[in-house]
């Protein structure tokens, strides 16, 4: 339904970037040969509107996903933040973009640090960005959001279940109220009856707040739900962008088939046509 | 069917100083026969595995009966089992990395296998080996054979490993997640490879994952597990297209596939509320009680058994005519 | 908390015996060290004789005579005295030299870990140069060179102990610096220091700790054999190495002038290591979790 609106408005876009890394000499005096990772990558995403990016292992995910949350400058291209270049603009535009763009990432258990509090690790990305006002009413809010109970603050990370620290990492996530968040394989580490739930919160969350959401996962079918608008990316480059009906239905690029080929189903595999 | 079973569990208890993972589990593996053991983290299915393969961490003691081959390996002594570890059973594991050593040669580590069972020397395991690793459809297996597993790719090297648990025509081998950890467009391959050479060798296969589609692809029978027991066990294409179990229904209905996504970005999964419950505070009566949509007192107080009608262990099963997946 | 159907034993009983069992290293590990520093305290308000002083009537007289509990030494010095004043030497030169090691250490480790190639390189491979340098050469040159006394041990310990130290720090601090919540912390703009404070230090403070208990018991260890060697404290000052090389005199004559400070060094080293493993697993998060 959304796919039709007249005028597209990126809040978040990447214009022809390109990222190399130098490689380590070979030999003392030869030249250093370098290695690109991505190469004139396109990719934004709107208000609104759940993105998707999938590709193997290597293909440039993870560059992608670091040059998108500003950890990294892309040695040629534009990172656009509501039509404004990230690395021209000046500090202000920079705090402003930390506090936008915000990243959900593949661990829980991992991304909450052992020793801190919950309420002390959602007052975090508060302090450090320097946001005024009531804190306390915000936790209330952003709980509410991702359905955690009041009693979770008090508690430490190891009382909880991966399924209920992805929601806190999503809490955190939030708490600046940011216009993307960025979900780097947000259920992969997930249990399959707790991977719905995350699943229907971000989309419930791209729909209720408006955000815009950059879902990066390996499995086509993950992405397909919770999508509306899937790039492909392989060796560094976007093959194939478009809904991931026209995807699953006709992949036009190698690499898309190949993920289409990976899908496994549970009904293909009854019907003896999986392998 | 008369032929011994590949593996037979009888009330499998699998325990901790009074922690207990596994809960009265039995099933039946018949000889060539490959069952399919599902279940999320917590819910007993990798014990279970490590109980049949004789390798509990230190603390945990198995209970109960396991019949393969004719005897009892609960009774066996540690050498007994290792004697047999490879021979008459195998098991492949999740990490690739992991279980192979990293400073051997991998047609080395095949060979050794092949030597320590089979009995043949240093020359005829080598020539074996490399026949190995062809069926495996390795590429150059001459040359791979000599690479260590650094050189190697995840998907060759849980190939290795499938190669090794194949390499002396076990009567049972048991899969514990072999695909997890591998790149999703290199899953596929590596099923399909252990399943034709698992009914080329006409070798029973446990698999054990939390993956519904790889079980519907790789198996005849599967067992549901949850919070340590079998919450529903029958024929794949039964269960999964009938599931009796509000467990089993749950998490068929909370798997994002091509069959239920209307793709257009509107619908839904059904996920299952809550989380699976922790070892030490199991609930009383049907562990699934606290999540299940149906639940009554009778589920709070009372634990069901597997019910013979339904496959199902459960007070208040799915009614017969409600399929899951649309066929 | 709901019953178990199945489980043999209850939840509460089962949870309080694995407890009690952890408990029971820690727990003799702390009574040990807390009798070790008291009594070395104590030396300073009351000791029972003098143990510098000669009594050559009294000499070489059996555990349990009147007025002396433990005996006394081929000059008729008293035994117990003599441990009390060594236990002080132990407790200053061990609790020195693992406090300057695990300061040092701690700052090195983490600078290591988190402030780039080049400062790591340069501290790793100084670390390197310093552990290539026997321990023991080291306490022998300096005090050749300054004099020996409990200092220069302190020093010379320290010198040793400090490159394993930075060591251990450095990876338990680089595997912090690799966990998500690390990378979360550096998008919201935390500058390196704040993240190692906040973030690194905490989740390393258990290995510092333990780390502390068990150089504590090394440098008791070390102490003792420079000692031993004669290039230890030497007296006014009393440490149970000296006691052992003086008793090794009169082994065949009295032996068990020779087992009393060998017992305190084997006692006290054993409850410092139990303490450090005690405190592994209380501080351990994962395990700590499993208790709850």
């Amino acid at each position: 339904m959304t796919a039709m609106t007249i005028e597209r408005r990126p809040l978040l876009a990447l214009r022809d970037v390109t990222q190399s890394y130098q490689l380590p000499r070979t030999s003392l005096f030869g030249p250093r040969s370098s290695f690109t990772v991505l190469d004139g990558i396109d990719f934004d995403v709107c208000a609104g509107e759940a993105v998707g990016l999938v590709g193997e292992s290597g293909a440039g995910k993870t560059t992608l996903t670091r040059i998108l949350t500003g950890m990294e400058r892309p040695q040629r291209g534009q990172v656009e933040f509501d039509g404004q270049d990230l690395w021209a603009a000046g500090a202000a535009e920079r705090t402003r973009f930390r506090r936008s763009v915000q990243m959900v990432l593949q661990n829980p258990r991992s991304s909450l640090d052992p020793r801190m509090r919950i309420g002390t690790a959602l007052l975090e990305p508060l302090r450090s960005l320097r946001i005024e006002g009531n804190h306390t009413r915000r936790i209330h809010e952003v709980l509410d959001q991702v359905g955690l109970d009041r009693s979770a603050l008090g508690r430490f990370p190891h009382e909880f279940s991966g399924g209920q620290l992805q929601r806190i990492a999503i809490a955190r996530a939030l708490m600046p109220n940011p216009r993307v968040l960025v979900a780097d394989e947000p259920v992969s580490a997930l249990d399959v009856s707790i991977q719905a739930q995350v699943l229907n919160l971000l989309k419930d969350l791209v729909q209720d707040l408006q955000l815009g959401l950059v879902f990066i996962a390996h499995d086509l079918s993950v992405v397909a739900y919770t999508t509306s608008r899937v790039s492909v990316i392989a060796a560094g480059r976007i093959v194939e962008v478009g809904r991931p009906v026209e995807l699953f239905t006709r992949p036009a690029a190698p690499a898309t088939r190949n993920l289409v080929d990976a899908v496994l189903t549970v009904e293909s595999g009854l019907a003896g046509t999986a392998l | 069917m008369t032929a011994p079973a590949a593996i037979e569990v009888r009330d499998l208890h699998v325990v901790y100083d009074g922690l207990a993972a596994v809960r009265g589990l039995s099933f039946t593996v018949p000889a060539g026969g490959r069952m399919g053991l599902v279940g999320e983290s917590g819910s007993g299915k990798s014990m279970t595995a490590l109980a049949l393969m004789g390798l509990l961490p230190p603390g945990w003691k198995a209970q109960g009966t396991i019949l393969h081959d004719g005897v009892d390996l609960i009774t066996q002594t540690d050498k007994a089992l290792s004697a047999r570890r490879g021979r008459t059973v195998s098991m492949v594991f999740q990490d690739p990395m992991s279980s192979l050593n990293p400073v051997r040669r991998v047609g080395d580590q095949i060979a050794d296998v092949i030597r320590r069972h089979g009995g043949v020397g240093r020359h005829e395991a080598m020539g074996q080996t490399i026949d190995l690793m062809m069926q495996m459809n390795l590429p150059r297996p001459e040359q791979l054979a000599r690479s260590y597993p650094h050189q190697i790719s995840g998907g060759q090297k849980q190939r290795i490993m499938i190669a090794m648990a194949l390499a002396c025509y076990p009567q049972l081998i048991i899969a514990d997640e072999p695909t997890t950890a591998l790149d999703v467009t290199v899953q596929k391959q590596v099923l399909r490879l252990l399943s034709a050479a698992t009914r080329e060798r006409n070798s029973a296969l446990l698999m054990i994952t939390h993956d519904l589609p790889v079980i519907a692809a790789m198996c005849d029978t599967v067992a549901v597990m949850y919070a340590g027991r079998i919450v529903e066990y029958g024929p794949v294409r039964q269960v999964f297209r009938n599931p009796r179990h509000h467990y089993t229904r749950g998490l068929l209905d909370s798997q994002p596939t091509m069959d239920n996504i209307a793709l257009d970005g509107s619908s839904r999964l059904t996920s299952i509320p809550g989380m699976v419950p922790p070892l030490p505070a199991l609930p009383s009566g049907c562990a699934f009680h606290p999540r299940c949509p149906v639940a009554t007192d009778i589920c709070r107080a009372r634990m069901p058994e597997i019910d013979a009608a339904t496959g199902a262990a459960c007070w208040h099963p799915v009614a017969a005519s409600q399929p899951a997946v649309a066929s | 908390m709901t019953s178990l159907a199945t489980a043999p034993a209850p939840a509460p009983a089962r949870a309080t015996r694995r407890r009690r069992r952890r408990n029971l290293t820690l727990t003799i590990g702390i009574v040990i060290t807390a009798a070790f520093i008291t009594i070395a305290l104590a030396s300073f308000l009351y000791l029972p004789h003098n143990p510098n002083i000669p009594r050559i009537p009294d000499r070489l007289l059996p555990a349990g005579s009147p007025g002396y509990l433990l005996g006394t030494d081929a000059l008729g010095r008293d035994i117990f005295s003599q441990l009390m004043v060594g236990a002080r030497t132990s407790l200053l030169v061990g609790a020195g030299a693992a406090l300057i090691s695990l300061l040092v250490g701690t700052v090195a480790g983490l600078s290591a870990a988190a402030f780039g190639r080049l400062t790591d390189e340069t501290i790793s491979r100084g670390a390197d140069i310093m552990l290539s340098i026997p321990g023991m050469v080291t306490a022998l040159v300096l005090a050749a060179t300054i004099g020996s006394g409990a200092l220069t041990t302190i020093l010379a310990l320290s010198a040793f102990f400090t490159p394993s130290f930075t060591r251990v720090i450095r990876s338990a601090a680089l595997s912090v610096t690799q966990e998500d919540f690390v990378i979360a912390a550096r998008l919201y703009g935390r500058p390196t220091w704040f993240i190692l404070l906040r973030h690194v230090l905490p989740n390393v403070a258990g290995v510092m700790i333990v780390q502390f208990t068990l150089y504590f018991a090394a440098g008791i260890l070390t102490e003792a054999g420079l000692s031993y060697l004669g290039v230890g404290v030497t007296r006014p000052s009393i440490s149970w190495g000296m006691m052992l090389n003086e008793a090794q005199q009169q082994v065949g004559i009295s032996s068990p002038l020779a087992m009393w400070p060998g017992l305190a060094i084997v006692i006290v080293v054993l409850g410092l290591n139990l303490l450090g493993d005690g405190l592994r697993d209380v501080l351990d998060p994962k395990l700590a979790r499993r208790s709850s």
